[in-house]
């Protein structure tokens, strides 16, 4: 059978690589998605202090530290027993809000983005972040880079260093946010309110508002009929540092809900011999 | 235009994505770097294919900036491909500079972190005890993934480096002074670690009293005072013994260095010179008469995982590299 191999799959963080199988009729056959990629965190944190798994499991991944960050602090949280003060829980929240401020952006205009912006019939060589720039213009673009910089100053501010933050304790956060700072965020998250409005009107105008695009979206090729998983509050509003895993089905039915911490209850790994994950 | 601009290429093995983040960190920075040059390899960003990277001339690429470590043969694979492609090539990062803290695996064999990882699990799913290999026979052909090694090495330990960024990850400010001296032509010597020559304490904005201590806090145990040392308030802080250029942030939310800078100059072993710091703190060097060995054990013993604290991020670029497992 024929194989057309696509390695590396690009613009996303980390790594992968599909192969392809024809038929003698040419059509497709089977895809195999594969990630060659395995490091061994689940060996080597065993035997180091807890205290420094925020900081250790960051190194999963370098886009999304906070989440690691944080799902460590608050295991910290349950394994020490404590319950940190408000505050602590609001600082965290305000952390991973300025983390989805750079990621949402870094996905928008960097990675999943440009096939729309730049478009669908675009050459391979232009779908990126500096076709993005050709195409939407000097201005955006240094709008893009200037909230993405906040998002990641945000992260700094309250944890130090924004790829890989430092200040998860258990029972809080090791700094408090003095107000010169706190003003700082606040004019940083209203401009990124903005920006975040002028990006969605870029999307519906630059996507939603050509059908060639958007019967494209509705295509068999670009729709794929899954569940999801995410966590939300008790309103079953999505909220990214707090609350129960939902799982809705394809037609957005909820199918389960249930706490992190029963999630063995309901999640599970499995393993194939030709991917590391 | 710019004539001739250089050609520049990232590449991430055994990593995490921090360092590629890191270059975005340059903000408008970046538009200077695309003034000066081509990006003609960077996976996480540009639609550009190993079978690309292989059909490039030798030497095409001016400068290739490679982060992570070399853990499987794949990785091993495209940094010959890299070095053979590439005039300059840039240890990118504290895991292709020395490891970093996926390079606590060499602490396990291969044998142990696959069975671990997929057999052992609280969530694995695996009644058949299937476990990754680097071929398999499917119906429709065969699919290959890299062979996983029992060994994390980092760049210098596969390749020729010529230049080293540390950092985890590399400081913005030197990745900007990397591609300041790149466009003006100014690079040290080969071999060269692009980063200042002192060490974090020389950032750091505490003071210090030169006090010695006995005790040593785990960092959930005391809220530090906010502008004093924070190692002699007795809580280990690796920036002694770890290389600038951070401008010691995490020190600013209150939280110790755990030594992403790698070694100071002419200082290759972190660890060693993070032990002989802290003896000095604790007076047993100077006071050698002071304490009986016993007194000495017992003050050592504070410390909790001294492999993992003192060597997070050099093992496998350290003399100790790995741990020894008989079989």
């Amino acid at each position: 059978m024929k194989e057309v191999v696509i390695n590396p799959i690009t613009r996303l963080e980390g790594h992968g690589s599909i192969s392809i199988f024809l038929n003698d009729a040419g059509e497709v056959e089977n895809a195999y998605l594969k990630i060659p990629e395995l490091r061994g965190f689940e060996q080597f944190c065993i035997g180091r202090k807890a205290e420094l798994m925020p900081i250790l499991t960051t190194r999963i991944c370098g886009v999304c530290p906070v989440a690691h960050h944080f799902a460590s602090t608050k295991a910290l949280d349950a394994a020490f027993n404590v319950d940190p003060p408000s505050t602590a829980k609001k600082l965290r929240e305000l952390m991973y809000s300025g983390y989805i401020i750079y990621d949402h952006i870094l996905h928008f205009y960097f990675l999943g983005g440009p096939d729309f912006i730049v478009g669908p019939d675009a050459p391979p060589e232009k779908r990126n972040i500096l076709g993005v720039i050709e195409k939407a213009g000097m201005d955006v673009a240094k709008q893009v880079i200037k909230h993405r910089s906040y998002g990641q100053r945000i992260t700094a501010i309250l944890g130090g260093k924004a790829t890989h933050p430092t200040c998860g304790l258990p029972g809080g956060i090791s700094k408090a946010l003095n107000e010169e700072n706190r003003k700082e965020i606040e004019e940083m998250a209203l401009s990124s309110l903005g920006f975040a409005q002028l990006s969605l009107k870029l999307f519906h105008d630059v996507v939603l508002g050509n059908t060639a695009y958007v019967d494209l979206i509705k295509s068999d090729s670009y729709t794929m009929k899954t569940y999801y998983m995410g966590m939300v509050d008790d309103n079953n509003k999505v909220n990214f540092y707090d609350g129960k895993i939902r799982v809705v089905d394809p037609n957005g039915l909820e199918f389960l809900k249930f706490e992190p911490k029963d999630y063995l209850d309901h999640v599970g790994e499995h393993v194939e011999e030709w991917t590391y994950s | 235009m710019v004539e001739n601009k250089l050609k520049i290429a990232f590449y991430w093995a055994a990593s995490c994505g921090g360092c590629e983040i890191a270059v975005l960190d340059l903000d408008e920075k970046i538009l200077d770097v695309v003034k000066i040059a081509d990006i003609v390899f960077w996976p996480v960003a540009m639609d550009i294919k190993y079978k690309d990277v292989e059909n490039m001339p030798d030497k095409y690429i001016d400068i290739c900036f490679f982060n992570g470590s070399v853990r499987n043969d794949e990785q091993e694979h495209m940094a010959k491909l890299l070095r053979q492609k590439s005039k300059v090539l840039v240890a990118f990062g504290s895991c292709a500079h020395e490891g970093c803290i996926p390079g606590l695996a060499n602490l396990h064999n291969s044998e142990q972190i696959l069975s671990k990882v997929y057999l052992k699990q609280f969530s694995n799913e695996n009644p058949d005890k299937v476990i990754p290999k680097p071929e398999t026979q499917v119906k429709e052909g065969t699919l290959r993934i890299p062979r996983f090694y029992d060994t994390v090495k980092t760049l210098a330990q596969t390749v020729e480096v010529d230049y080293y960024l540390p950092g985890c990850p590399p400081p913005v400010k030197l990745i900007a002074n990397a591609v300041e001296a790149i466009a003006k032509n100014e690079l040290p010597p080969k071999g060269s670690v692009l980063a200042p020559l002192k060490s974090v304490c020389d950032e750091c904005p505490r003071t210090r009293d030169d006090k010695k201590i006995t005790k040593i806090y785990r960092v959930y145990e005391k809220v530090p005072e906010p502008e004093k040392c924070l190692l002699e308030q007795g809580i280990l802080c690796m920036g002694p013994a770890t290389r600038s250029g951070c401008d010691a942030q995490c020190l600013t939310v209150d939280m110790p260095c755990t030594g992403c800078g790698g070694p100071c100059p002419n200082v290759p072993e972190q660890g060693a010179a993070m032990i002989s710091a802290l003896a000095s703190i604790m007076g047993v060097e100077e006071e050698k008469e002071a304490y009986t060995e016993e007194e000495v054990e017992t003050l050592m013993s504070q410390i909790k995982d001294p492999i993992g604290t003192f060597y997070m991020y050099s093992l496998p670029a350290s003399i100790l590299k790995r741990k020894v497992i008989k079989q």
